[in-house]
C-alpha cells in the first residue's frame, strides 16, 4: 500500500486538485469564484501532463549541452533528459487556459455592466423581476 | 444541491483515482511515454533542427502546427475582447 | 494540385481571418465581401478534397514534412471528406445571408464579428481534418473561444448564458484533454492512427477504460447530449440570429463527428460495446434527449427557443445512430448529420428573417406570415417536413435508416421512441404553421387588412436566396441520399459491422 502511495501519489494529487476546481465551478454562486475554479481545474490537467514527462535517476532538463554536433547520435543518452513532449503540449494548454480566462473575464465585465453584480442568485432575481 | 454536487465529485474523483492504478510509476524512465515517440526528439533535435533546447525544437518545428494554433487562440481571445468591450462604452455612454 | 488541399483548407480561412482587421479597418462593410470570397475558396477546397478522396482514396498530409508519430499528420478519409463540404457549404450560405442581419444586430462591429466567424470555421475545419489527438484540442479551443465571443455579443441575457457555456465547454475540453493524456501515458503517442494500433492489447487496462470514458464525457458536453445539454438552449437563443444560424447546424455536428471518430477509429467498435457498456448508456441517454428536447420544445413561446430545444432532440437522433453501432444505425447518424446541417441552417435562417422583418419571434405573433413572407415561410415548411421526416426530404431517409438500425438489433423501445418523437415534432411545428397560415388576424391586431389583401413584405434578396438555397439543399440531399450513402457513407462504416 505504501509502495503504491509512493509511486502514484502525484496522480492522486492532481485528482484532488481537479475535484477542488470542479466543486468551485459547480457549487459556488459567485461567478468570479466559478472562474477561479475553472482555472484550478485546467491547472490540474496541466499538472498531470507535466508529471508524465518526469524521469527519475540522473536526469536533467531537456536542453542539450554544447559540443554535440552532427553525427553524434549515439552520444546522447535518452534517459538523461526529461521527456520534452508533455512540456511542449502544456505550453500550448497554458496559453489556451489563459485565453479562455481572458474571454471569461470579458464576459464577466459585460454581465457586471448589465446587472451591477456578479452573484448568480441576485442576477437570477433581477431576471425574474424583469420577466414578471 | 451542495450534497448532490459533493457526491458527484466524490464519485468522479474515485473513478479518476481508480484509473490511475494501472498507470506506470511516477518518473519511471521505461514508461511508454518516455520510450515511444520522445526519444526521437532527444536524439534528433541537433541533427534535424540545430537547436540544443529540445522543447523549443519540438514546439517550433516538429509540432509547430500546434504552436500556430496556440497563437491563433491568443488572437481569437484578443478579437473577442475587442468585440465585446470596445463599442459598448460608446453605445451606452450613460453608464 | 489536390495534395496541398488539406493544409490550404485550414490556412486559407486562418490567414483570411488574420487579414480581416486590415480589410475592415476603414470600412467594416468590406468584411462581408471578404468573408464571402474566402468561404467560396474554402468550398472549392472542400469539394476538391471530397472528389479526390472518392477517386484516389484517403489522403495523408504531413505538416512541415515531419513523419506521422513525431510530427502532426492530417488524414482525410471518407468521414472527414464527408464532413468538410457540409461545414464549408453551410457556412458559405449563412455568410452570404448575414449581410443585412449583422448590419442591423451588430452594426459598427462587423470587423471583429467576421474575424471570429472565419476563426470559428477554421477551428471546425481543423477539428475535422486533423489526425492528431492534441491538435484536435487546439482547434476545438479556437472554435469554442470564437463561438463564446459571437454568442456573448447577442442581446440581453447573452453574457450570462455565455458564461455558463464557457464553464461547461471548458470542463468538456479539459476532460477530452485528460483522456488524451491518459492515452499518451500508456502509449507514448498522440497520432490517432498510431494510438489506435497501440491500444488494443491494453483494452483492459484501467487507464484506457478511464480514457475512453473521459473522452466520451468531454465530447458529449460539447455535443450537448442530455443531461449535459443545459447550456445550449439559452446560449443559442440569445446569440445574434446569423450567429445562431451558423453555430446551431455546425458546432454540435462537428462534436458528433468527433464522437464517431473516437468510437470507431480511435478505439475498435467492440471496446465501447462489450468492454465498457458505453453504447447502452449512450443510446438510453439519446432517447431521453429526444423525448425531453421535444417536450421542452412544445412548451416554448418563442420560435428560436423552440428550435434550440429541437437541436437537443435532434442530437439525440445522431447519438442514437452512433450508439446502435451497426451499419444502418451509423449510416442513419451520418445522414442525419447532413440533414440536420441543412435543416437547422434553413430554419434558423428563417427565424433570422422573421426577426429582421417583424422584430420578434413569438409564435403567437406569426399571424398572416405566409401571406407576408411566402418564400421564407415556404422554405420553413420544407425545413419542417425534413425535421418531421416526410419524403423526399433528407430527414425521411435518415430516420428510416435509424429505424432500420433499431429493428435489426431488436431495440423495440427505441423504435417506439423514434415514432413518438416524430409525432411530437409534428405537434410543435404544426403549431407554428397553423398560426402563420390559417389563423385569421384579430381585428385589433393593428393591421386591419382582410386576409387576402395583406401586402407581401419579404426580406431583401441577399437573405431570401440563401434561405431558398438551404431549402433546395434539403430536397437535393434527400433525393440523392441513396447515392451519397452508396458512394461515401458505406466506406465510413468500420469493418465487422
Amino acid at each position: 500500500m505504501l509502495e503504491l502511495l509512493l509511486s502514484k501519489y502525484n496522480y492522486w494529487l492532481y485528482v484532488i486538485l481537479m475535484m477542488i476546481g470542479l466543486y468551485a465551478m459547480l457549487a459556488k454562486r459567485n461567478l468570479v469564484k466559478k472562474l477561479i475554479g475553472m482555472n484550478i481545474f485546467q491547472t490540474a490537467v496541466i499538472l498531470f501532463y507535466v508529471s508524465i514527462g518526469v524521469k527519475t535517476g540522473d536526469v536533467t532538463v531537456p536542453i542539450l549541452p554544447y559540443g554535440h554536433h552532427h553525427g553524434h547520435e549515439q552520444a546522447i543518452n535518452v534517459a538523461h533528459y526529461l521527456n520534452p513532449l508533455p512540456h511542449v503540449l502544456m505550453l500550448t494548454a497554458i496559453v489556451v487556459s489563459i485565453a479562455t480566462a481572458g474571454v471569461a473575464l470579458a464576459v464577466l465585465i459585460l454581465i457586471y455592466r448589465r446587472y451591477r453584480t456578479l452573484e448568480e442568485d441576485e442576477i437570477l432575481k433581477i431576471n425574474q423581476e424583469a420577466g414578471t | 444541491m451542495k450534497t448532490f454536487i459533493l457526491a458527484l465529485i466524490i464519485i468522479a474523483g474515485s473513478m479518476l483515482i481508480y484509473g490511475t492504478q494501472d498507470m506506470p510509476n511516477w518518473g519511471d524512465p521505461q514508461s511508454p511515454a518516455s520510450v515511444h515517440v520522445s526519444p526521437y526528439y532527444i536524439k534528433r533535435s541537433i541533427i534535424d533542427t540545430e537547436t540544443p533546447n529540445i522543447v523549443s525544437s519540438v514546439l517550433a518545428d516538429y509540432r509547430g502546427y500546434d504552436t500556430m494554433g496556440e497563437t491563433t487562440v491568443i488572437f481569437t481571445a484578443a478579437i473577442v475582447c475587442f468585440l465585446l468591450l470596445r463599442r459598448r462604452d460608446e453605445d451606452e455612454g450613460d453608464r | 494540385m489536390t495534395h496541398q488541399f488539406p493544409a490550404l483548407i485550414i490556412v486559407v480561412p486562418l490567414l483570411a481571418a488574420l487579414a480581416t482587421p486590415l480589410v475592415g479597418w476603414k470600412n467594416g462593410r468590406l468584411c462581408y465581401y471578404w468573408a464571402v470570397f474566402t468561404m467560396a475558396l474554402v468550398c472549392f477546397f472542400a469539394i476538391g478534397l471530397l472528389r479526390s478522396v472518392i477517386l484516389n482514396g484517403p489522403i495523408s498530409y504531413h505538416q512541415g514534412g515531419w513523419a506521422p508519430p513525431w510530427g502532426i499528420e492530417y488524414y482525410v478519409d471518407y468521414l472527414n471528406a464527408f464532413m468538410l463540404p457540409i461545414i464549408a457549404v453551410i457556412s458559405l450560405i449563412v455568410i452570404i445571408y448575414s449581410k443585412h442581419s449583422i448590419n442591423r444586430e451588430l452594426g459598427g462591429r462587423q470587423m471583429p464579428t467576421y474575424t471570429l466567424i472565419l476563426l470559428m470555421i477554421t477551428g471546425l475545419m481543423g477539428i475535422v481534418v486533423t489526425g492528431d489527438l492534441f491538435n484536435v484540442f487546439v482547434f476545438l479551443e479556437i472554435a469554442s473561444l470564437s463561438c463564446y465571443g459571437l454568442i456573448a455579443s447577442g442581446q440581453d441575457g447573452a453574457p450570462l448564458a455565455t458564461f455558463r457555456y464557457i464553464i461547461m465547454g471548458t470542463i468538456g475540453a479539459s476532460c477530452y484533454l485528460l483522456g488524451v493524456g491518459y492515452l499518451y501515458i500508456v502509449t507514448g503517442s498522440l497520432n490517432l492512427a498510431d494510438v489506435s494500433q497501440l491500444i488494443p492489447p491494453l483494452y483492459h487496462s484501467r487507464v484506457v477504460l478511464s480514457a475512453g470514458v473521459l473522452m466520451l464525457v468531454g465530447i458529449s458536453l460539447k455535443m450537448a447530449l442530455f443531461p449535459l445539454h443545459t447550456w445550449l438552449p439559452n446560449a443559442y437563443a440569445y446569440a445574434p440570429s446569423s450567429v445562431s444560424a451558423l453555430i446551431a447546424p455546425l458546432f454540435t455536428k462537428v462534436a458528433a463527428y468527433l464522437m464517431i471518430r473516437v468510437m470507431f477509429t480511435l478505439f475498435r467498435p467492440d471496446f465501447f460495446t462489450t468492454i465498457i457498456p458505453a453504447t447502452t448508456i449512450l443510446s438510453w441517454l439519446a432517447v431521453t434527449a429526444m423525448m425531453i428536447g421535444s417536450f421542452y420544445a412544445i412548451a416554448q413561446d418563442s420560435l428560436k427557443k423552440m428550435l434550440c430545444y429541437s437541436v437537443v432532440a435532434q442530437i439525440g437522433y445522431i447519438a442514437l445512430g452512433i450508439a446502435l453501432a451497426n451499419k444502418a444505425g451509423l449510416i442513419g447518424a451520418l445522414l442525419h448529420i447532413l440533414n440536420e446541417a441543412f435543416t437547422k441552417g434553413c430554419v434558423f435562417l428563417v427565424v433570422g428573417a422573421i426577426i429582421y422583418q417583424t422584430g420578434d419571434c413569438t409564435i403567437d405573433h406569426f399571424k398572416n406570415l405566409f401571406r407576408r413572407m411566402p418564400y421564407t415561410m415556404g422554405a420553413f415548411t420544407i425545413g419542417v417536413f425534413s425535421m418531421i421526416g416526410i419524403p423526399p426530404t433528407c430527414g425521411f431517409f435518415s430516420k428510416l435508416s435509424l429505424l432500420m438500425g433499431c429493428i435489426v438489433d431488436h431495440h423495440w423501445v427505441f423504435v417506439a421512441v423514434l415514432l413518438i418523437s416524430t409525432i411530437l415534432n409534428v405537434i410543435y411545428f404544426f403549431r407554428v404553421i397553423k398560426v402563420a397560415s390559417f389563423e385569421e388576424p384579430e381585428a385589433d391586431y393593428g393591421r386591419k387588412a382582410p386576409y387576402d389583401q395583406v401586402r407581401m413584405e419579404e426580406v431583401p434578396l441577399s437573405m431570401r436566396i440563401p434561405i431558398m438555397l438551404m431549402a433546395a439543399g434539403i430536397l437535393l440531399t434527400g433525393i440523392f441520399s441513396s447515392t451519397i450513402a452508396k458512394t461515401i457513407l458505406i466506406h465510413i462504416v468500420p469493418a465487422g459491422f
